[in-house]
């Protein structure tokens, strides 16, 4: 009989990004699951503060995917392992600046990506999510 | 032993619209036993270009398109498991559906559909998931 795989829920080290919490909303940062990670999409929160960041879409961008970098180093995995991104905006005029900073992201052989424009909520300019593949390190801590 | 990430190119580099238009992402990307397939739009495979036409038409040309991806990289249109379409017009559905009938005949894979703004006027983008 095959085994069931565990379910694990992924916290971020940095508390001001979880947000699922602070805005007492009913999901998770993350789940991991055998070998992937999948987590909830995420925004423009600045780390230091845990507030939201508007304004220009290229720091929003890569404020999220900054944060984004960080829930994956705390689920024991890394930029390098996602295999697939989500990345909604509010408007399609920002997809040029968003390009230029997701670049910079993913380097090299980046993952598979969606884009697309639709209502997101708190006002902010994107939403990105993304399945990864877990570390090689084994369940994390 | 640890599972890979590898990234798989498509047959002809005309199909690699991350390349040809220059966007920062992979057509295909193998994670484990499963092949993560970006958002296609409808491109003319000889021309490498953009291929503009009504939301039906789109919908054959990606999904032929997808057909040639996934057999190239070992799988194949019956391994889909999930499908995730974006339609400029949800008015469109309908049109788009009849493709769809047509392309995954038996058992088709699971699928959402929604009504978004797309970037650079195309009508449809399709995702996929599917079994290596």
């Amino acid at each position: 009989m095959t085994p069931r795989l565990a379910r694990s829920v992924i916290q971020p080290e940095n508390p001001r990004l979880n947000v699922s919490r602070s805005a007492n909303l009913p999901h998770v940062p993350g789940i991991r699951a055998g070998d992937y990670i999948f987590l909830s999409g995420m925004g423009p929160i600045d780390p230091e503060t845990g507030d939201r960041v508007h304004g220009p879409i290229a720091e929003q961008v890569r404020l999220t995917l900054g944060n984004m970098a960080h829930m994956l180093h705390s689920a024991g995995s890394s930029m390098d392992r996602v295999l697939r991104v989500h990345v909604v905006l509010a408007d399609l005029a920002d997809v040029p600046e968003m390009d230029r900073v997701y670049r910079g992201f993913f380097p090299v052989d980046p993952p598979a990506r969606t884009v697309w424009s639709m209502q997101l909520r708190f006002g902010n300019g994107c939403e990105i999510e993304c399945v990864a593949l877990a570390g090689d390190a084994g369940q994390p801590a | 032993m640890s599972v890979t990430r590898s990234i798989i190119s498509p047959p002809t580099p005309t199909l690699d619209a991350g390349k040809a238009l220059g966007q920062p992402t992979s057509m295909v990307v193998r994670g484990g036993p499963f092949l993560f397939v970006a958002g296609l739009t409808a491109i003319d495979p000889l021309s490498g270009r953009r291929e503009r036409g009504t939301a039906a038409s789109e919908t054959v040309r990606i999904l032929a398109n997808l057909k040639d991806m996934l057999e190239a990289a070992g799988s194949s249109l019956d391994k889909v498991v999930k499908v995730n379409v974006l339609l400029a017009s949800m008015l469109e559905a309908p049109n788009v559906n009849e493709v769809f009938a047509r392309t995954f005949p038996s058992d088709p894979p699971a699928r959402t559909t929604c009504g978004v703004a797309l970037p650079d006027g195309v009508k449809v983008i399709i995702e996929c998931t599917a079994l290596a």
